[in-house]
């Protein structure tokens, strides 16, 4: 089966500055893979192109073996790292905008996970505070059967004692046949569910290897290597 | 999924817009006795201070709705598009069509209703006679006929009545297309967005200024110059500026989006 995600001499400038330069990477499905990297790499502006929210100014890339439009849109479920929800909204229309949009959203996923953190459903989404609203983005994201989800700083905003509960969603709530894209700063929250890691750094990429295989060879964390890696 | 974004789209503006429109209604009634009662012939000041006040404030209500609803549409439109709940928009697995459509037609349908009820509210406030659908034909009659033309016809009337609604959609077009065309700007999104305006507004005035200087002539009925436009000018310019915007729009949503 072919890869998931293909990216073919992908690059992007913004006006003289490049933000990925000549991009060439392979995602496996059924992979839960890191996307690492310092401020400004490029993480979130590969993210973007995936999502087809930025065009690549050269190259190709392909999900699901097409390109970015609206048959890839029904296959990624896509959580950035901002929020995107509608604050006068309730918790309970969003849900249902996600259902009437998305064929594959799971509603009473949804209601399950936002039962478990105490989430009411008739809160309006600007009454909650900004940890919660992640959540709730994050419950609407891994509620969906996608083939990709790409989450850009998932567990970024909420406290430590959240964070375990997230990455046991996430780690819970994905088809074994999906892939996982995860963006973030805190690798040593993160590093134990990854099976890959990708490190990125000024718009290239550096490495791409299994997690495993960064331990046993480096004989370290990849938290430790990461810093060691991207040290200033 | 057009008619699931035209439900969202609804749904979002409705809140704040039925009641803007309420207090048209609400505000006219209330001008409309304060009128009728003749309260500006009493010697009571108080009275009269209070009359004046309700005027104003009917005055000011209406400029308040007009100002805010076009104000609010476009934040709305801005936001929802290129802000952060774009990031939601566009990865819905719709057509960018689709997208156009739902929200030009819903902020049009928004702009046609306020500009309707302000119309007949005044129609009402100043009405002595004649019943107000009556006097807002013979508005429109008057405006064929401030146009140049003495075919004052039912289809007269009725293609100046879709010309005028054509020419909003291409204003609520017009707004679309700057505010996409400002996206194309990597730090000053907004001030490209209004320099686009007023580089359109100067193309467009340069425009009418050709027609007038080619078509202008004297009106048959009234003896005076024209310089009005016709309702087949205002449809074709109309129907030519809305492609226009429309294109250009998607041209930017499609191949040329850049959130931040």
């Amino acid at each position: 089966m072919a890869p998931i995600v293909q990216c073919m001499g992908l690059t992007k400038r913004f006006g003289g500055k490049t933000a990925l330069n000549q991009i060439y990477l392979n995602l496996e499905r059924g992979r839960i893979i890191g996307l690492l990297g310092p401020n400004g790499s490029g993480k979130t502006t590969l993210i973007k192109i995936m999502n087809g929210l930025l065009n690549p100014t050269a190259g190709d890339i392909f999900i699901n073996g097409l390109r970015p439009g609206i048959d890839t849109k029904y296959s990624i479920s896509y959580l950035p790292e901002r929020t995107y929800l509608q604050p006068g909204m309730k918790v309970m229309e969003i849900v249902q905008y996600f259902q009437d949009f998305y064929p594959d959203f799971r509603v009473d996923r949804a209601y399950d996970m936002l039962a478990r953190l105490q989430i009411q459903p008739y809160e309006r989404l600007k009454n909650l505070s900004k940890g919660t609203k992640e959540k709730v983005q994050l419950i609407l994201v891994m509620s969906r059967d996608a083939d990709l989800y790409i989450l850009d700083e998932p567990i970024a905003g909420v406290d430590p004692a959240s964070r375990d509960y997230i990455l046991h969603t996430i780690v819970q709530n994905y088809n074994r046949n999906a892939t996982i894209l995860l963006s973030t700063h805190l690798i040593s929250d993160v590093e134990n569910i990854l099976d890959e890691v990708v490190f990125i750094r000024y718009g290239n990429i550096i490495l791409q290897a299994g997690a495993e295989q960064i331990r046993q060879n480096e004989g370290k964390s990849i938290d430790r290597f990461f810093r060691e890696v991207f040290a200033c | 999924m057009l008619g699931k974004l035209m439900k969202y789209e609804w749904k979002s503006t409705w809140k704040l817009l039925v009641p803007a429109n309420l207090l048209i209604v609400v505000m006219t009634i209330i001008a409309t006795i304060t009128v009728r009662l003749d309260v500006f012939d009493t010697d009571n000041e108080g009275i009269i201070f209070s009359a004046i006040i309700i005027i104003l404030t009917y005055v000011g209500s209406m400029f308040v709705v007009m100002i805010g609803t076009a104000i609010y549409l476009i934040h709305r439109f801005y936001t929802s598009t290129y802000g952060d709940q774009g990031y939601l928009l566009h990865t819905l697995p719709v057509d960018k069509h689709h997208i156009i459509i739902a929200k030009v037609l819903a902020s049009t349908a928004w702009v046609i209703v306020s500009t309707l009820l302000m119309y007949m509210s005044i129609l009402i406030l100043f009405n002595e006679e004649g019943d107000i659908f009556s006097r807002m034909i013979d508005n429109v009659k008057s405006s064929v006929m401030w146009s140049g033309t003495d075919d004052v016809s039912a289809f007269a009337v009725i293609m100046t009545l879709i010309a005028g609604m054509v020419v909003m959609f291409a204003r609520v077009l017009k707004v679309t297309a700057c505010i996409s065309l400002g996206q194309l700007s990597n730090n000053h999104k907004l001030l490209s967005a209004f320099g686009f305006y007023f580089l359109i507004y100067i193309i467009q005035q340069i425009v009418n200024g050709i027609y007038y200087v080619i078509l202008g002539y004297i009106n048959t009925i009234t003896g005076d110059w024209y310089y009005g436009t016709t309702w087949e000018y205002s449809l074709l310019t109309g129907l030519v500026y809305s492609v226009a915007f429309y294109l250009i729009t998607w041209h930017i949503m499609e191949r040329k989006l850049n959130l931040d």
